[in-house]
């Protein structure tokens, strides 16, 4: 990532009032560590579960390479509580935050009461306390709900350790399979097989519905699933094809791209009385619409001037602003969940690579160092893009945090992956 | 043959002298930045008129060799007074330009030592991602001579509290800035006894 440092130091005038100012830019590229203490557990209850609930945390907060961990051979106490907590214990071994807990039996039906505390070491002082009751078969499940409260004490943001992903299987055997898991990769769920091309799959807001595109009736046609009863409805826009939605952020319609004799423009189209509203009407192709998260634009790729460029549209107004100039290739664009910024592929010299870049400003950052990477999704807290890249002739999901710290890659699956869509968050 | 003598010696004082007020001039060069005054001044002693200083020497009559041993002291004043009023230049000039380096040195020492509290403030720092806010927190620090830091106060918070718990974490890590005992003591008590530091958001990308 490329990084404008600016050393920057104001000095004193000759008045008497005045006073030296240094300014501070720029962070450690250094990660917080954390030590994540097995808990502790009641008489009575499994010794497990207290190991378990520290690893499942301990493996969330780890998952996209934004902390590191104190192994826990080098622990000089374990405490449960914070009457066992001594700061000293941990300062010595460098450690920023600790976190400790205890699961106690609620009734004999397995219920459990697992309370946990988060500590700054540095500042001494405890920054999280929480109290948690769930199930000895939902462990798992208690542990990312923990995770997120961690994860937003320390950072700010929102915790993701329980949004999903959707994404396109291509397997070896020309088998397309639209999927859905967990952000780890666990938890596996294949909502639609077909022999024939499916793609651009997108969450509906409240995370029950994926739309998609499907090859299967020979051209490019436009479904809405049920994710609970698995049910399948087609979307039936006018026009030769439809493809590329996008659900709108009230949930109410989609921005699409409909093809009238062979020329795609964007639409938008409303799911309760099914009406489609043109927005763009250009020779050139339109196409990858997407709603800034105040639904009054959309972006979108259009080659009007030669070259596949992003563009903006007012949903309203009609008014169209160009938004990217450098380079020949600037596709597949999506806003910051802020609205400030967009990221995109930036093709430059036969790469494909992941871009940012501020609405209020005209330069464009690389993000990725890989080079054929391409649609791009951000996590529903604005701090980690997963995009599908390729090593060889296997397709992969890489990922990188937008403070650059941290780039990794998820469980490699059977197949080509293509095609990530985060879901959002749930409220 | 002593008049040439004379004239020679005299020819050697005033190149003596000269090359004095060039080795002061040359002092701040390898250091200073251009854009300050006392090296713009130095140049434009020399380049304002190439030709001056170099026809200069004849026309105050260093090489003739005419000039008598005993009037020596007199003419050396008036072939000073000259060179100063040739060069446009005189005492108080000088010790302006004095005083300026030696504020440059300071300036220098100020420099050096801020720098090196923003990296090491910089490498202890963890950084909130917020991309979305440009946030900006003031904390003032009082120093002890020692570089101990005795105290320091949050005096401007930003809005954002995860901004402001970052920065305090940070300075929780920190107990000596020691670089400022290569300081002056009057620099030190003048300016990093209390100072500030201004930790800002956004900087990186713009």
């Amino acid at each position: 990532m490329i990084k404008f440092y600016l050393l920057s130091v104001m000095l004193i005038s000759n008045s008497i009032f005045s006073i030296l100012e240094i300014e501070i830019l720029k962070g450690s590229d250094n990660l917080s560590k954390i030590a994540f203490v097995p808990f502790g557990v009641e008489d009575g209850v499994e010794e497990d579960y207290g190991m378990q609930i520290s690893q499942y945390i301990e493996k969330n907060m780890l998952l996209f390479g934004e902390f590191e961990n104190l192994d826990k051979s080098e622990m000089l106490s374990f405490p449960s509580s914070e009457n066992e907590f001594f700061y000293r214990d941990w300062k010595v071994l460098g450690v920023d935050y600790s976190v400790i807990g205890r699961v106690n039996s609620v009734n004999v039906l397995g219920n459990l009461n697992i309370s946990y505390s988060l500590f700054n070491i540095t500042r001494r002082i405890k920054i999280l306390e929480g109290e948690i009751v769930g199930s000895e078969d939902n462990i798992e499940n208690i542990s990312k709900i923990i995770s997120n409260r961690i994860y937003e004490q320390i950072t700010g943001l929102r915790g993701i350790f329980d949004t999903k992903l959707a994404y396109v299987i291509n397997s070896d055997t020309d088998t397309y399979q639209i999927c859905i898991s967990d952000i780890d990769g666990k938890n596996e769920q294949i909502l639609f097989t077909s022999k024939a091309p499916i793609m651009s799959p997108d969450w509906s807001p409240d995370r029950k519905k994926i739309a998609y595109v499907s090859f299967e009736n020979g051209l490019a046609e436009i479904f809405i699933q049920d994710l609970k009863s698995g049910k399948r409805e087609s979307v039936q826009a006018l026009g030769m094809t439809n493809s590329a939605p996008v659900w709108s952020p009230d949930g109410k319609s989609l921005a699409l791209v409909v093809s009238f004799s062979g020329n795609p423009d964007v639409f938008l189209y409303s799911i309760s009385n099914k009406r489609l509203i043109r927005l763009t009407n250009h020779y050139g192709i339109d196409t990858e619409p997407s709603w800034s998260p105040d639904s009054k634009k959309i972006i979108f790729t259009s080659d009007r001037s030669g070259s596949p460029q992003l563009y903006e549209i007012n949903t309203k107004s009609k008014r169209k602003k160009r938004l990217t100039r450098d380079g020949n290739y600037n596709a597949r664009g999506r806003y910051f969940p802020d609205g400030k910024s967009i990221f995109f592929v930036h093709g430059n010299d036969g790469n494909f690579q992941i871009a940012r870049k501020k609405l209020s400003s005209r330069y464009i950052e690389t993000l990725t160092s890989t080079s054929l990477d391409e649609s791009p999704t951000i996590s529903p807290n604005g701090n980690i893009i997963i995009y599908a890249t390729k090593d060889g002739l296997n397709g992969y999901l890489g990922g990188i945090t937008l403070d650059g710290k941290a780039r990794f890659s998820l469980p490699v699956k059977n197949g080509s992956v293509r095609e990530p869509a985060w879901s959002p968050l749930i409220n | 043959m002593n008049r040439a003598l004379t004239s020679l010696n005299t020819l050697l004082l005033i190149l003596l002298f000269l090359s004095l007020i060039f080795s002061i001039f040359s002092i701040p060069k390898l250091d200073i930045d251009e854009k300050q005054s006392i090296r713009v001044n130095f140049y434009e002693l020399i380049q304002e008129d190439d030709q001056l200083f170099n026809s200069s020497i004849p026309d105050l009559g260093m090489k003739k060799e005419t000039k008598s041993f005993s009037s020596n002291s007199k003419e050396q004043k008036a072939v000073e007074t000259a060179i100063f009023s040739k060069f446009k230049i005189n005492k108080t000039d000088i010790k302006n330009e004095i005083s300026k380096i030696k504020l440059s040195m300071e300036r220098d020492d100020i420099l050096r030592v801020s720098a090196i509290i923003q990296e090491r403030i910089s490498s202890v720092w963890i950084k909130p991602n917020s991309l979305s806010e440009s946030l900006v927190a003031k904390v003032l620090i009082n120093l002890a001579p020692s570089g101990e830091i005795l105290d320091f106060d949050l005096i401007e918070p930003s809005s954002n509290n995860f901004f402001n718990e970052s920065i305090l974490t940070a300075m929780n890590k920190m107990t000596f800035f020691e670089e400022v005992l290569s300081l002056d003591r009057k620099l030190f008590e003048q300016n990093f006894r209390n100072f500030n530091l201004v930790f800002k958001s956004s900087g990186e990308i713009e």
